[in-house]
């Protein structure tokens, strides 16, 4: 039973790290139809400014030090997607496919920058030692970091459901979603929408950038490859557009791949392929997705 | 059916010709064996390159998994040769065989999405394929090490440096025997179909075709083709090994054809010869220190072919669509425009 809750809650914790990159992802591709190669970049950019910044200002790894090094991570790579945005996915306007191309370019020049300067060896992430301690669950040791995965990303989801549900610019980015077209023609100006969201996906995928290097107990610009292509996996399954079924795709897959794992080494990454496959199969729009025309 | 030949035949033939005779002809930069296998796995790669062109500039079809065909006829080759299973020519076949049964699954699949969606379903069986060589499963693939060929179970020919000319033949006459073959789908009526499925899916379906067949038709081509190229490459590298199997691949053929631009068949040829050859010299020239006065910040990241790629890759999706290939018949449009408002 312990193992069991065990498997479960680490399972959700990595499903949470899933979820910080996959909902902006998702939003992304929602509101604009980009699918954004460069999420990867952000990832690896809020883990690169975090770490700076927890070891060159912040001397100490203690919980509040760490909790402001993730929100600065956040900010650096929610700022550089902005920029991304307005330098280069605005000038090709509705021209998707040339939008993906720009993105991978940018995920390369961003890799080749940190992998010149930084190389590509882990580089420790200073942990608060709370981290790393058990937590008796029922019976369970839970390792700590999992908690703070959970935690940030269930807060994640409240605060977007929030700006979502109760803001003027989250109704634009819920109607735009739905019909980006018909937001248009009521003379709402979608770009602000576009730039918010592109904001909102970098901040996360930077959150997630810096706790990734905690869970992989360091900092690389390869680290965020793997991420990416889960992050993918989960926005096709949960269905595009749709925050909460990322949320739901992402917990699913992650306690599916720990409890594979954990019965056959290796086998988590072929069952969750599997798993893809067969939704497609069945369900090719996603869990949440709507109905295709 | 005809195969149109255009007027740019004659200097086609003299390159090839050139190409072909380069090695045995004198002392030049072709008769020394490093070139040769530079150049012949840049072959390779033109090769590749012209097959995802068929999938992305012909049938508008944005895969982020080719390499899983490439990486599976390198492996499934080198399996069935090590173990003698084959003899290396059935070896080859049967991986051919094998990669398009693959090819056909893993097409099935994707194919029910459309667009982005199916980019994102095939960098994910890409991406598995990656994996499951990299796990060595019942110790086939050898794991992150990759496993070696067994140079004694293929002809001797093609073994050993002095040898290199004969894998630069062979490669250079896999690339003619995938453009032709390309050449002569991509002109077929099937072909038409391709194109038409690019512009527009849905005018294809109201004639009555069924469009994911002819799509699952050019996937199942283009996977084919990689198999085969993966031979080619096992003989090349003389090991198989997961690096031929990431998303990197698929992502620098994706560069290879906007770069030299998609459509035009010889663009994505040219552009996967430069690429492949470029970066390979370029990691040459940075370990000889090419960049060794600039400060540290500025020479690492110039160091990393990416870099420039990716920095040129942003500019010609931005500002030249059509690439190098694309360029060249713009500039000729121009000129043939301004002769004939002169003659007027």
């Amino acid at each position: 039973m312990s193992t069991f809750l065990l498997m479960t809650i680490t399972g959700i914790g990595l499903g949470a790290l899933y979820f910080l990159v996959a909902s902006g992802l998702t939003l992304i591709y929602g509101l604009m139809g980009v699918l954004n190669f460069a999420h990867g970049a952000f990832l690896s950019i809020g883990a690169f400014v975090g770490l700076w910044f927890a070891t060159s200002i912040m001397k100490e790894a203690t919980i509040p030090n760490f909790i402001l090094a993730m929100i600065v991570g956040g900010l650096a790579a929610g700022f550089f997607a902005l920029l991304m945005e307005q330098l280069l996915i605005t000038r090709l306007y509705d021209r998707h496919i040339d939008q993906v191309l720009v993105t991978v370019g940018v995920a390369l020049v961003v890799g080749a920058v940190l992998g010149g300067w930084f190389g590509n060896d882990l580089r420790l992430f200073p942990t608060p030692l709370w981290f790393l301690t058990g937590i008796n669950f029922f019976g369970a040791i839970i390792p700590a970091d999992r908690i703070i995965y959970i935690a940030t990303a269930v807060a994640l989801l409240i605060g977007n459901w929030a700006l979502l549900r109760f803001t003027r610019i989250g109704l634009i980015i819920r109607a735009g979603v739905e019909n980006r077209n018909m937001v248009n023609a009521l003379g709402i100006n979608v770009r602000r929408a576009f730039s918010t969201v592109f904001f909102l996906g970098g901040f996360a995928a930077g959150i997630g950038g810096v706790l990734v290097s905690v869970y992989s107990s360091g900092v690389s610009p390869l680290i965020a490859g793997t991420y990416l292509i889960y992050g993918f996996v989960v926005v096709v399954i949960g269905g595009m557009g749709s925050v909460t079924g990322s949320f739901v795709a992402a917990m699913l897959i992650g306690v599916i791949k720990q409890f594979a794992n954990y019965y056959v080494t290796g086998l988590g990454d072929f069952v969750i392929a599997l798993l893809l496959a067969g939704v497609l199969l069945v369900r090719p729009q996603g869990l949440f997705g709507k109905r295709i025309s | 059916m005809t195969l149109r030949w255009k007027y740019s035949r004659y200097f086609l033939i003299v390159i090839v010709a050139a190409l072909f005779a380069a090695p045995i002809l004198g002392t030049n930069p072709l008769s020394k064996p490093g070139l040769q296998q530079t150049l012949a796995v840049a072959f390779v790669f033109g090769a590749l390159a012209l097959t995802y062109d068929l999938l992305f500039g012909f049938t508008g079809l944005l895969s982020f998994g080719h390499a899983l065909f490439f990486a599976s006829g390198l492996y499934l080759t080198c399996i069935f040769i090590n173990h003698s299973v084959f003899v290396w020519w059935i070896a080859i076949i049967a991986s051919i065989l094998l990669t398009s049964l693959l090819a056909f699954l893993v097409g099935a699949a994707s194919l029910r999405t459309t667009g982005i969606t199916f980019a994102m379903v095939t960098l994910a069986f890409g991406e598995a394929g990656h994996v499951i060589v990299n796990r060595n499963f019942f110790g086939l693939t050898g794991g992150e090490n990759g496993i070696a060929l067994n140079a004694e179970l293929i002809p001797q020919i093609w073994v050993g440096v002095v040898n290199t000319k004969y894998l630069y033949w062979s490669a250079l006459i896999c690339l003619i025997l995938t453009y032709l073959i390309i050449w002569w789908v991509t002109e077929s009526s099937a072909g038409r179909v391709f194109a038409a499925l690019r512009d527009n899916e849905m005018r294809v379906q109201v004639l009555g075709l069924n469009t994911r067949n002819f799509k699952l038709l050019s996937f199942v081509i283009a996977g084919a083709l990689a198999g085969l190229l993966g031979s080619i490459m096992l003989l090349l590298a003389g090991s198989a090994a997961p690096r031929f199997a990431e998303s990197n691949i698929t992502i620098a053929l994706l560069l290879m054809v906007i770069l030299g631009g998609a459509v035009t068949r010889w663009g994505a040829v040219v552009g996967g010869i430069a690429y492949s050859f470029l970066t390979t010299r370029m990691q040459d020239l940075t370990q000889n220190g090419l960049f060794a006065g600039l400060p540290k910040y500025v020479s690492g990241p110039l160091s990393e072919p990416a870099f420039l790629l990716g920095i040129v890759f942003i500019l010609v999706v931005m500002f030249a669509p059509g690439g190098l290939s694309g360029a060249y018949y713009k500039l000729r449009l121009r000129s043939i425009s301004k002769k004939y408002s002169s003659s007027k």
